[in-house]
């Protein structure tokens, strides 16, 4: 079922997300995550947020991955990680499985039919805070990656460094 | 166990959460670690457009799943451009180097 | 309307408190000009509330399930302290203008400043006991930060690092008083728990009791937390007199009058509410007596004055408190901005480096001798009434032998004021010191503070009136002024408290005469200088504390992966336990 199919497909290219040596490769199988689940929020019945998905989560984030690992440089990143390896799949593997009963039994059964306006009505409606919030968020994470990257202003640290870099 | 639409999602769900929990406590790389919170959101979007069908109100689950696509890429994009800036400043992008806490 | 001016006097500090913080430190007159207009904005704002406290108007902000409603009650106990503290914080700000002139960073010192009126009002005009929590963090912050407003001064961040850490262990008390309220009867709101004590179980009635008691108790330095208000004096003066004086330390006596109809018929209470309030006053006024910094004579004269006032609620009598509050913020406020105009022109606090300043600096002698006198309870200022109010509240259906302790304490009060005016403004003067009077901001502060201790007492009646009417589960009893007058002048216990503190003042006059009775009770001296040992205890809380964050300092090493462990770790067990408990 196609459902399915989507489902292993996006857990094998997130795992191999992490999985990778290289940055670059890294963030292309994050753009192929972010594709099929696109192609699954479709097959859920919510097509304006799977194009919407479609284009920031594969699009944008992954230039903006490309634009961040060209500046900061490809490093071999073949370091081992500081809680071991076994323990950490064991910690993991747990969590999935409690995650799992709790959730599973509970999920199956048929979905009421509600009359329910339109999804304009309700972004636009019910959730009109929403909105604004997420318009104050882009505003403020505009200012954040300004005041970040920004090198002419007065922080100490950031003007001997970029005095010494050049 | 059947294999419907609601179980194969949430188990996608928590895969993904599973996935992103397990980078989170293994990668060192700061870039590597936003690949792991992009993870991690794509499967709570998952879980709330399915929440929003199970209860008949999909829009509603719609709606905050645009939500959270918006804030998660903003994270996304702030994440980054402090990568970029921790290479800048302390000269790598390994955790271990930003623990100045430690003594 | 009434909500309207309530919104203002909370919010208009804190809208100040962020104008100023963004303005900065680019200039200063500004920053001085906008303290000013936004605290005394603030205190007229109050100041038209206090009509509305005779209605007890309620007012809730429904905040959603988790939080109750934020709830506030207009009513004569809340505004009149709200009026206080902006009203005393105005003129300590207008005092601010003189006695910070030059300083760096008057913006941090101002919003803060600000920042603190705003949570006072706050605090005791809500009813939601998890908000007045909120709201008394709030104090607690600013007056850290305040203490260690010179930050360069290890004396000074010492000082307020104890005080936040007292004051801290009090909160503890009022956090698990809220809890325990919200657990027993499903929302934050107090007032049913006044009107109806016997909603709560008589035991968790009990907890809740002796917790807020704790609270009050660290708040307001009373025994056995008192160490932490004589090293709070390390703040700029006008935070003396504003936090540690006429406000902040208010709110413990002000918790304990609130919540005095649900706890009283908790056996035991009112008895150690008394036996705290007497053991502060006595033990205070004993360490004022000997102390030779100008500043902690008055900080222990404050613990002791918060020491009778304490007592007059543990005996039942919650207006003598309330009055007490009003006349001791009045008069100690108006001490220690005068104390700060003699430290800011001598630039020392030691006694005995001054002397003979009372020629130049008359006006400044002048308002410290009418704080003083209001202070050791002279007829006609407003200490000597609501002193005797005290007293005589304190006689019905209690010991004598307490009594009489109380009245020896206001001998010692006298006493020692008599000793501090003696010290700084007459004998003779040193050479070397440049004395100016106090500046102008600085007696434009002053004057309303010297008239007020003329005259707040005269106020008895309708203030008595506002507080009966809106506070009906006190169930207090009030005269209008001149039935208070008769009262306090018919009865005799007046007249013998008169003749101990006759005896004080002579004392104090003639204290080199009673050198060698000083001496002989010279181990006792030596105690009071010690605090009676509890600073040891308190400096080795501090120093636990802070060993105990130190030591726990390896669970917090910056790096995400161990952290994101933590977390998941936490997460498992949660999990675990729904799963199997069942959801």
């Amino acid at each position: 079922m196609l459902h399915l199919l989507t489902a292993v497909g996006i857990l094998v290219c997130a795992i191999q997300a992490i999985r990778s040596r290289r940055l670059i490769v890294s963030a292309l199988w994050l753009a192929g995550t972010s594709a099929l689940v696109a192609l699954e929020l479709y097959l859920l019945g919510a097509p304006e947020i799977g194009v919407i998905e479609l284009s920031v989560g594969a699009g944008l984030v992954t230039v903006l991955f490309v634009f961040a690992i060209n500046l900061t440089g490809e490093e071999a990143t073949d370091l081992k990680g500081l809680i071991k390896e076994p323990l950490a799949v064991v910690v993991t593997i747990l969590m999935i499985v409690l995650l799992g009963i709790l959730l599973v039994p509970g999920v199956d059964r048929a979905a009421p039919s509600l009359g329910e306006p339109a999804l304009k009505a309700v972004l636009w409606g019910n959730r009109q805070m929403d909105v604004i919030l997420q318009a104050v968020l882009v505003f403020c994470g505009v200012l954040g990656v300004l005041g970040l990257l920004g090198e002419k202003e007065s922080t100490p640290t950031g003007q001997t460094h970029s005095e010494e870099k050049g | 166990m059947i294999l419907s639409v609601p179980n194969v999602v949430i188990l996608m769900v928590v895969g993904l959460l599973g996935v992103g929990i397990y980078a989170l406590l293994t990668v060192r790389n700061l870039i590597k670690v936003v690949v792991a919170l992009q993870i991690m959101v794509k499967g709570a979007m998952l879980a709330l457009v399915l929440a929003g069908r199970l209860q008949g109100q999909e829009n509603l689950g719609q709606s905050m799943a645009l939500t959270v696509i918006v804030a998660d890429t903003i994270v996304a994009v702030v994440g980054l451009a402090l990568a970029v800036q921790v290479r800048r400043v302390v000269g790598s992008l390994d955790l271990r180097a930003l623990t100045t806490l430690r003594r | 309307m009434a909500m309207t001016w309530l919104m203002l006097t909370i919010g208009l500090p804190w809208l100040g408190a962020l104008v100023i913080w963004l303005v900065g430190d680019r200039d200063e007159k500004f920053t001085h000009l906008l303290a000013v207009a936004f605290s005394v904005a603030a205190g007229g704002a109050a100041l038209l509330l206090l009509p509305y406290g005779k209605e007890r108007l309620l007012f809730a902000i429904p905040m959603g399930g988790v939080f109750g409603d934020f709830t506030f009650v207009v009513d004569g106990l809340g505004v009149f302290l709200a009026a206080i503290a902006t009203v005393v914080g105005s003129l300590a700000v207008i005092f601010s203008v003189d006695y910070m002139h030059g300083e760096q960073q008057l913006a941090r010192y101002y919003a803060f400043v600000l920042f603190f009126i705003g949570g006072m009002a706050g605090l005791v005009l809500t009813s939601n006991l998890l908000l007045m929590f909120f709201f008394w963090e709030i104090t607690a912050l600013c007056s850290y930060a305040l203490i260690s407003f010179h930050n360069d001064d290890p004396k000074a961040v010492a000082g307020g690092i104890k005080a936040l850490i007292i004051t801290q262990f009090g909160g503890i008390g009022l956090l698990a008083g809220a809890l325990l309220l919200y657990a027993y009867t499903g929302s934050n709101d107090f007032q049913p728990l006044l009107e109806n004590p016997a909603i709560v179980p008589a035991g968790v009635l009990a907890w809740m009791g002796f917790g807020c008691l704790i609270a009050a108790a660290a708040k307001s330095a009373q025994f056995p937390f008192q160490t932490w208000l004589p090293d709070a004096m390390e703040a700029p003066t006008p935070i003396s007199a504003l936090i540690h004086a006429a406000t902040m330390v208010n709110a413990g006596v002000y918790l304990l009058a609130r919540f005095y109809p649900a706890f009283a018929i908790v056996p035991g209470w009112r008895e150690a509410v008394m036996i705290c309030g007497i053991l502060s006053a006595l033990l205070a006024a004993m360490m004022a007596m000997v102390a030779t910094d100008l500043k902690r004579v008055l900080a222990y004269s404050t613990v002791s004055q918060l020491g009778f006032m304490v007592y007059a609620v543990g005996a039942g009598g919650v207006f003598a408190s309330q009055f007490h509050l009003l006349s001791h913020s009045v008069f100690k406020a108006l001490l220690f901005l005068a104390a700060g105009a003699v430290i800011h022109s001598i630039g020392t606090r030691d006694m005995r480096q001054m002397g003979g300043l009372g020629q130049h600096m008359p006006l400044t002698r002048a308002v410290f001798i009418v704080g003083g006198l209001a202070l050791a309870g002279i007829p006609i200022f407003n200490g000597f009434w609501s002193k005797e109010l005290i007293l005589e509240a304190g006689l019905h259906g209690n010991p004598l032998w307490l009594y009489g302790l109380m009245v020896l304490v206001a001998g010692l009060t006298a006493f020692y004021t008599v000793r501090m005016i003696a010290m700084v403004f007459y004998g003779e003067a040193r050479t070397g010191l440049h004395v100016h009077d106090a500046g102008s901001a600085m007696k434009v502060a002053l004057l309303p503070l010297a008239i007020g201790s003329l005259t707040t007492w005269l106020l008895a009646g309708p203030f008595g009136h506002l507080l009966a009417e809106s506070l009906p589960a006190h169930h207090l009893e009030v005269h209008s002024t001149w039935a208070m007058v008769e009262e306090v002048i018919a009865a005799p216990a007046t007249y013998l408290a008169l003749g101990v503190v006759a005896i004080g003042l002579l004392a104090g006059w003639q204290r080199k005469r009673l050198i060698p009775l000083g001496q002989a009770l010279g181990g006792v001296s030596k105690a009071a200088a010690e605090s009676f040992g509890f600073e040891a205890i308190n400096r080795g809380v501090v120093i636990a504390t802070q060993k105990l964050a130190e030591a726990l300092r390896v669970t917090q090493p910056g790096l995400l992966n161990w952290n994101v462990f933590a977390i998941v770790c936490a997460l498992l067990i949660l999990l675990a336990s729904l799963a199997v408990g069942g959801r």
